[in-house]
């Protein structure tokens, strides 16, 4: 026995794991799936180990799905779907509370189980890990209970795949299977082989025996996502992993009858400006990248002035930092396999061949997996190391001159997830808060979760969501909308779709009255003549000519983009009685010129009486979303925390929307005033068959909105789509058009992972209220932003 | 002792405390004094304009571990290094500079954050355990602080800081010849007469500790409280726990000291994590700027070993192992001790301890 500073320097607590092996005993250490309230363990498949991250030892052997395994288990989950769903809501809170009890009776058995075949810290597992997954199910059980009253209109999707790739815990897992067996899915979730928890959580759902096959593990490679997409029944896949694994995935499934949700990515932000408690914002480092809290790497930006005084307190805590066994009880972090450890690696030493200072401390064995907390700075900033996702645990810091150069740097990387800004000036903390492009951000806190707050990104973090409410509605459809089938077309050529610029020749000899000039393009507030300097002519009902439309093409795309990037900022800080009243002026002169739309619409074959009701419904929508625009976002009182939470509803930018050719005039209206009221700048493709009254709107937003919030560009419908999908800066894209258009949509958005929304070749009731202005509308027109503000003296 | 708050309640206790734990951070620019001038040598007194905060501490000669030498226990040095280091440690001051005060940012929500993190992060086990609490004990100020002590419970008290865990335990865990002492004895000033006498008698060199100057509220004329310190001194007294003039605090006049207390132990809030962490942050930064090691101790409801592994995993994480020592870290605490004992037995046993089973302090 030595007392003194030997022992003070290594704290080793071994932990008692017996319990973990003891479950896997029970399953003779060949784990199976686990599929319909039961284990299956077909034969004949590969298996993989399930291995000690630490010591390499073989703990279990996992069998891989195969096509067939994955079919067995949608077919579970559809068939428990019939009934899970038509249950009222008290009965589903009543099985997730006691889902929650289940998971605190074989708590320990839950983290030592996953401490052991995950490498993480057991402190974490146990002391938020397994309370957060209890928080998580009761909170959903209430969301459940009140399902009937809260979510009236929405109805569950039908059976959730769910994708988990290696990096994630099972407590991504938690966040997505509760809103979904809340709201009434069933779910199949595909883990990588040699991942148990879930497998366990699973049979502690099925062994409360009341409902079999609402909740499906199955292990496999991330290559049978495809697979389970496109079993007959899936109406979601959300993936969480890599992002250009996600982005594959998003190529994969266009067309696919699942939608998919993409949870990408693990690198947070940290700004630590020169007004901030710098020793908390240490600690607030250590949580974000050097301990087993976070699952990713994290980017630093340090103001100029505390550089110095950072740096120092950085190297000081690293040094007390303790790395080893997970199953250790005073271990700061744990090891996470021998791929991590490369993966770092990677990282450091190309950092390091392009410049930059890698400083490494901390009480960590010097043997793989383990992997020191590393600190990396003066890295050049054009490096491509600069550019590429930081791993876990590795810190990159830079150093920022002023809140708005911080601003402009945090939001020059293409991802969106989590930031925590640091400043005792409450002005400037905000300032930053509102500013930065990510999903989450917390003031002077790094990491919180509740189930209450949504957690979800934007930009390549993919935009799935969950907790809070948004995270109920990523499971939910609105009432009366059909079931997601595949509209998949086999031989749609990706590199050709919509890329000939169609020619145009004169249409045959112009009878009657000459019709009046062609109309231009409508970018930058004014109308302008097309690139290409040639018009696509439009025929009425009766085929004779009505109208020249200009011709768009990929340049006059990329103008209309530039024109809405320049007037979005300008729109956002609009306050929203402004944005309502410019609608209301807007609607206003339609009604003033009801007669002249009237008369379009009728010589599309329109009805006069119907034709009528287009015009004024459509007023009507512009004013409906400009009076909405006023109730934008809430605010979340969450338990632990003292301090509010706000749900922030943020423009999604520049969203480009591809009308349908029904309701040419409603659509359009109804389309804009949604996105226009939660202030974005938008790019239109009016209807393709008639133009002309979305046109003619045009000559009154010149007048009454700022030049380039509305952008119209007339053309071919799927040259125009392409050049849209296809552009990288514009965030958010919606297609009403033929099925292969949509195909063509879901594959392209793979590039900046922009969300997208596509009909699929269905038209739309546009003039019901349910899908012409239903909430649908209001969901998809904005992002959602988690602002955490903790208060305290 | 080191700031006493008035508090009322814990959201206004812990308000007041932040603000004066910040000011500590300025260190202070008074006079004061670790004695370093050997036995017999009058501790320098507080600053004309005020108490000093904290600890004004007489050398001890390297004796609070009497006999630990050997390098095995981690507080181990000979007693020359034991001077040298009381010497080089010593606070002597800087000038006062109140924009050190000014741009200290604390956040409070993360703050306890951190303190509630701090006390579930470190799990030690069996023989770390043992050995950690082992080393706790070294740190504790054996404290009695009642109205009605006697000659008779301080001599009970002086042994028990002799003898702090029972002997046959130490043998079981091999360390019965390291020696192992409490830092120190704390007592009021009219007591410390006979915790010299009865140290003497059991032949040790434990420093006598006493809390002066109008404990526990400071509220008492410049001129007694000198004397007071003056008398504590003249019986024996190597340590002086001194509570300083909250209203020169409040109007923003500082002043420093070698050690630095949470309370004293006399509220009906004391040490708290969140409060002992901004202190030793500031303790920390102070030495950055001056290279003085100020040292800490927390005073009041720490009772618990579980309690005193938390506090030293604390320190071990802000301030590092090098505070780990008497000389820098105490635990002022009368019933922890005896909690420490039984855990230990259990620990040597396997079994848990009857009341009559280890001896009172």
């Amino acid at each position: 026995m030595r007392i003194g500073h030997d022992l003070t320097v290594r704290v080793p607590a071994p932990y008692e794991e017996p319990v973990g092996r003891a479950w896997l005993d029970t399953q003779d250490r060949h784990l199976g799936h686990y599929v319909n309230g039961k284990w299956l363990k077909p034969e004949h498949r590969n298996s993989v180990p399930c291995r000690d991250p630490i010591t390499g030892e073989n703990l279990a052997s996992c069998p891989q799905a195969q096509a067939e395994d994955v079919a067995a288990a949608v077919e579970a989950a559809r068939t428990a779907w019939e009934n899970w769903s038509g249950l009222p809501g008290a009965s589903r809170a009543q099985y997730l509370t006691r889902l929650a009890k289940m998971i605190q009776k074989h708590q320990r058995l839950l983290w030592t189980l996953e401490s052991l075949v995950t490498g993480r810290a057991v402190r974490e597992v146990r002391d938020r890990d397994i309370p957060l997954a209890q928080q998580l199910l009761q909170w959903h059980a209430v969301q459940a209970y009140t399902q009937e009253e809260t979510l009236a209109g929405w109805e569950p999707m039908g059976v959730i795949g769910l994708i988990l790739s290696p990096t994630f815990s099972f407590l991504e897992m938690m966040w997505r299977i509760c809103p979904a067996l809340a709201v009434g899915c069933t779910v199949v979730v595909l883990v990588p082989p040699g991942s148990p928890t879930p497998l366990l959580l699973a049979q502690l759902a099925g062994e409360l025996g009341s409902f079999p096959g609402i909740l499906n593990v199955i292990n496999g490679p991330a290559s049978l996502g495809p697979i389970l997409a496109s079993q007959p029944g899936v109406q979601k896949v959300t993936f969480c992993g890599a992002v250009e694994e996600g982005r594959v995935l998003r190529r994969t499934l266009a067309g696919q009858g699942a939608e998919l949700g993409l949870a990408l990515g693990a690198e947070s932000l940290l700004v630590l400006t020169e007004a901030a408690d710098v020793d908390s914002a240490v600690e607030g480092v250590v949580d974000a990248a050097w301990s087993d809290r976070s699952a990713g790497g994290l980017r630093l930006l340090i103001q100029e002035s505390v550089w110095d005084e950072t740096m120092r307190r950085l190297q000081e805590r690293m040094a007390r930092l303790r790395g080893g066994r997970g199953l250790d009880g005073a271990v700061d972090m744990g090891a996470r396999g021998a791929a991590a450890h490369d993966l770092a690696q990677r990282y450091v030493r190309e950092a390091q061949s392009q410049g930059a200072q890698v400083f490494q401390a901390g009480d960590v064995p010097s043997v793989s997996p383990f992997f020191p907390p590393t600190l990396v700075s003066d890295l050049p900033p054009a490096s491509p190391c600069t550019q590429a996702e930081v791993p876990w645990p590795v810190v990159v810091a830079s150093p920022f001159r002023t809140a708005k150069e911080a601003l402009a740097v945090a939001n020059g990387t293409p991802r969106g997830g989590s930031a925590s800004v640091w400043s005792e000036r409450l002005g400037q903390a905000l300032e930053l808060g509102y500013g930065l492009r990510v999903g989450t951000v917390w003031i002077n806190a790094h990491g919180l979760r509740h189930p209450e707050v949504p957690t979800g990104g934007c930009k390549e973090s993919g935009s799935s969501w969950h907790g809070g409410p948004d995270g109920l509605y990523e499971y939910l459809r609105p009432s009366g909308t059909p079931a997601r089938l595949p509209s998949l077309s086999e031989n749609l050529n990706y590199d050709t779709f919509g890329l000939a610029v169609p020619l145009t020749l004169p249409s045959g000899p112009e009878i009657g009255p000459s019709p009046a000039a062609p109309y231009g393009l409508f970018i930058g507030g004014r109308f302008q003549a097309p690139g290409a300097r040639s018009s696509r002519c439009i025929q009425d009902s009766k085929g004779n000519l009505q109208a020249y439309v200009a011709e768009g093409g990929a340049k006059d795309i990329r103008g209309a983009v530039e024109a809405a990037h320049q007037a979005a900022p300008g729109w956002v800080s609009q306050p929203p009685g402004a944005r309502a009243s410019l609608l209301w002026a807007l609607a206003s002169a339609l009604e003033r010129r009801e007669s002249a739309f009237t008369s379009a619409l009728e010589r599309h074959g329109v009805e006069l009486k119907t034709a009528k009701v287009e015009v004024e419904l459509s007023a009507r929508r512009l004013r409906a979303w400009g009076a909405r625009a006023q109730a934008q976002g809430h605010l979340l009182q969450v338990a632990e925390l003292r301090g509010p939470v706000l749900r922030l509803r943020e423009p999604l930018g520049v969203l480009a929307i591809v009308c349908p050719d029904e309701w040419p005039l409603l659509a359009f209206a109804s389309l804009l005033a949604a996105a226009l009221a939660h202030g974005n700048a938008v790019v239109l493709v009016p209807s393709g068959v008639c133009p002309i009254p979305a046109l003619e709107v045009c000559q009154d937003m010149a007048t009454l909105l700022p030049a380039g919030l509305v952008n119209v560009v007339t053309g071919d419908r799927d040259h125009l789509t392409r050049c849209l999908a296809l552009h990288q800066d514009v965030q958010a894209l919606w297609y009403f058009g033929s099925a292969q258009g949509s195909q063509f949509v879901e594959w392209a958005s793979a590039g900046n992972l922009k969300p997208v929304w596509v009909n699929r070749g269905r038209p739309r009731a546009w003039d019901q209220e349910a899908q012409g202005a239903g909430p649908e509308l209001g969901l998809r027109a904005a992002r959602t932003k988690a602002l955490w503000l903790p208060m305290g003296d | 002792m080191g700031g006493r708050i008035p508090t009322r309640g814990s959201r206004r206790g812990q308000r007041a405390r932040g603000q004066r734990a910040r000011g500590q951070r300025a260190g202070g620019g008074g006079q004061r004094a670790r004695g370093a001038e050997g036995p017999g040598a009058e501790v320098a007194g507080p600053a004309p304009r005020g108490t000093g905060a904290g600890r004004a501490r007489r050398s001890r000669g390297g004796g609070t571990q009497e006999g630990l030498g050997g390098g095995e226990l981690g507080v181990e040095e000979p007693a020359t290094a034991a001077v040298a280091r009381a010497m080089s440690a010593r606070n002597l001051g800087t000038e006062l500079d109140l924009s050190w005060i000014s741009k200290i940012q604390v956040n409070q929500p993360a703050v306890l954050r951190r303190a509630e993190q701090i006390q579930a992060r470190r799990m030690v086990k069996k023989e770390w355990q043992a050995a950690w609490l082992l080393k706790a004990v070294t740190f504790i100020d054996l404290t009695t602080l009642s109205g009605d002590d006697t000659s008779s419970n301080v001599q009970r008290l002086c042994y028990k800081a002799k003898y702090p865990i029972r002997e046959d335990l130490l043998k079981a865990l091999n360390v019965h010849d390291k020696g192992l002492t409490t830092a120190a004895v704390c007592v009021y000033p009219a007591r410390v007469c006979d915790a010299v006498k009865a140290l003497k008698a059991a032949g040790s060199t434990i420093p006598v500790a006493s809390v002066a100057t109008g404990f526990p509220a400071g509220q008492t004329h410049l001129k007694t409280r000198l004397e007071e310190i003056r008398l504590a001194v003249e019986d024996g007294a190597t340590e002086i726990d001194v509570v300083i003039n909250r209203t020169l605090v409040l109007t923003g006049q500082w002043e420093g000291s070698d050690f630095i207390k949470t309370s004293t132990g006399k509220e009906t809030v004391n040490a708290t994590f969140p409060v002992a962490i901004v202190m030793l942050r500031a303790i920390r930064d102070f030495f950055w700027k001056t290279g003085n090691k100020i040292g800490f101790k927390p005073a009041g409801g720490i009772r618990s070993a579980k309690d005193s592994l938390a506090w030293l995993s604390l320190i071990k994480e802000e301030l590092g192992d090098e505070w780990l020592t008497p000389e820098l870290f105490r635990i002022g605490a009368s019933t922890l001790l005896s909690d420490i004992e039984r855990q230990i037995y259990h620990h040597v046993t396997g079994r848990y301890a009857a009341y009559h089973d280890l001896p009172m302090s």
